[in-house]
């Protein structure tokens, strides 16, 4: 059951490797995130290096919302005026971040900086999901209609260069979209996901777009970003290791599959409940890695950077 | 150095040394293919003209190649465990194991151990990058080894089949460094070196591995973009599989 990855030059068993690939693709299918926040800490428990985890992980998120994302086009749940425009600022976003992500590894305090964001944005941002959907479900069970607001109010309102978005029933300035894009791009770059956690709650919250169109655009977003990073890890790193992302891939697209039947099931506020005490759980763990003890509080590294 | 000091050994010590080592190892490649979980090569010799076993002990040991490596410590910082301090090591091999018939600490001085680099307490880095005292780095990278299987001790795990003759295991596990090693085996008699010998072993890969483990390098766009159309396509291939009929 053992095979040797040639990049990480280590083995592995690949059936616990493509159960991992299956389970993150599940989530991924049912929640429309690209599920590399789960899949690099899960990668690395299991001893594979860090480095290549990161850059790996990246396939597999591509490879599950591409399979996602093709369910969600036949369903015609997919912006992709909205899409085109949010890589506008995700292709200047991958390109900072790389850039940041070297001066980071200078500073020394590359570690520290990725695990407190992870903590900063898991916990806000499932926070705040956890708080809105809980509202809406007793808001449902109460008998009350909650009418969703389509109009914005303030300052994304009063922004210039207002375009259609059709599939999303949207007419708003393309300066939100793109910052979001630009700010997951970097993200992507800096922490090795896709930022679907981050690119969802974003689509619904600051832009408004209604949750059955989030989750297909979304997938387009995070496979165009996810592919530009992967080929930056593989010129500039040599990191990315084609038998380990093979195994990941291919029970990362089968679980996606599943994923995208069983959120199909699931009412929206329901999906976000479920997304949102995932999302808490995964920040609390990497908090208590922060605060607690280790087990050595030496750490090696090889090579001398 | 060390393998300079082996074979100064070697030249000098024949005529004088009364006993002497014969030594060879089963195979002197390591070929890492697909299923490839680790493997143990078996180290033998023989000694020449043998002065009885009463204060002869035998040691073998196998080097990796030499490997840079950077050691952090972490310390608490406002309730954060923050990486504070670091020591970079060169020098240090990728993998080191030794086996010998007794524990290495009463087979000889500590000075002659550190001159052949004889014990995981001999290594010493031939480099060192660090503002502070390097000693707890050095004993947490040594760790580190150990735990992963990279670094061992196995103190009388040398079998002799007769008088003479002896052999031992030597286990090369899955994570180990592709490169040249050496293989060296010491023959000591009151804990003084009175002969040695020194063997290369080499571990590669080969066929598929060595092909995706070269493209990755040499050709790193071509590489990157096969990982992503891989991708692509498997995405591609389950969502046409799996599409409902009708």
């Amino acid at each position: 059951m053992e095979i040797y990855l040639p990049v990480a030059e280590m083995s592995v068993n690949w059936l616990i490797i493509i159960a991992l690939g299956t389970g993150v693709g599940f989530l991924s299918g049912m929640f429309g995130v690209g599920g590399g926040f789960l899949m690099t800490p899960l990668l690395v428990f299991t001893g594979i290096p860090s480095t290549v985890a990161v850059a790996t992980t990246l396939s597999h998120v591509t490879a599950s919302s591409m399979s996602g994302a093709l369910t969600q086009w036949r369903r015609r749940a997919i912006d992709f005026t909205m899409a085109g425009i949010m890589l506008i600022g995700g292709v200047a976003g991958t390109l900072c971040g790389v850039w940041l992500f070297a001066l980071m590894r200078r500073q020394g305090q590359m570690d520290l900086i990725v695990a407190l964001t992870y903590v900063l944005m898991l916990g806000s941002i499932g926070f705040i999901m956890l708080r809105e959907s809980l509202a809406t479900l007793r808001a449902y069970r109460s008998g009350v209609t909650v009418s969703r607001r389509l109009v914005h109010r303030g300052w994304i309102q009063n922004l210039p260069f207002k375009m259609r978005f059709r599939q999303s029933r949207l007419y708003i300035s393309v300066i939100p979209p793109v910052a979001i894009g630009f700010a997951v791009g970097a993200l992507s770059a800096i922490m090795g996901i896709g930022g679907g956690f981050i690119i969802v709650p974003a689509m619904i919250y600051i832009l408004r777009m209604p949750t059955n169109v989030v989750m297909g655009t979304s997938l387009v977003q995070i496979i165009a970003v996810t592919a530009i990073t992967t080929v930056l890890q593989a010129t500039s790193n040599f990191a990315v290791d084609i038998v380990l992302a093979g195994l990941l891939v291919s029970g990362g697209v089968v679980g996606a599959q599943l994923g995208v039947r069983a959120g199909a099931k699931l009412r929206g506020e329901q999906l976000r409940l479920l997304l949102a005490l995932i999302v808490l759980a995964v920040g609390a763990g990497l908090a208590w890695q922060l605060i607690a003890r280790p087990a050595d509080v030496y750490s090696l590294s090889e090579g001398v950077p | 150095m060390k393998r300079l000091l082996v074979t100064i050994l070697l030249l000098f010590s024949g005529p004088a040394a009364a006993e002497d080592l014969v030594s060879g190892i089963s195979q002197d490649v390591v070929q890492i293919t697909s299923n490839y979980t680790g493997t143990d090569i078996v180290v033998f010799g023989a000694v020449e003209r043998a002065a009885g076993p009463q204060g002869r002990n035998i040691v073998v040991v196998v080097r990796g190649p030499d490997e840079p490596m950077t050691v952090r410590r972490r310390d608490r910082i406002a309730g954060v465990w923050v990486n504070s301090d670091a020591a970079k090591f060169q020098g240090l091999p990728a993998y080191y194991y030794l086996a010998s018939t007794e524990p290495i600490a009463r087979i000889a001085p500590h000075d002659a151990l550190v001159r052949y680099g004889l014990g995981l307490q001999a290594l010493r880095p031939s480099a060192i990058g660090s503002h502070h005292d390097p000693e707890p780095f050095l004993q947490a990278a040594i760790r580190y080894h150990q735990r992963v299987g990279l670094y061992a001790e196995s103190p009388g795990s040398i079998d002799f089949l007769s008088e003479t003759l002896f052999r031992t295991r030597v286990p090369v596990p899955a994570g180990v460094t592709r490169g040249q090693y050496n293989v060296e085996v010491y023959l000591f008699r009151d804990g003084e070196v009175i002969s040695a010998q020194s063997t290369p072993l080499f571990v590669d890969a080969t066929g598929l591995e060595r092909r995706l483990f070269n493209m990755a390098h040499d050709a790193p766009l071509s590489y990157g973009l096969a990982c992503v159309f891989m991708a692509m396509l498997l995405g591609w291939i389950s969502s046409v599989l799996f599409r409902r009929p009708g």
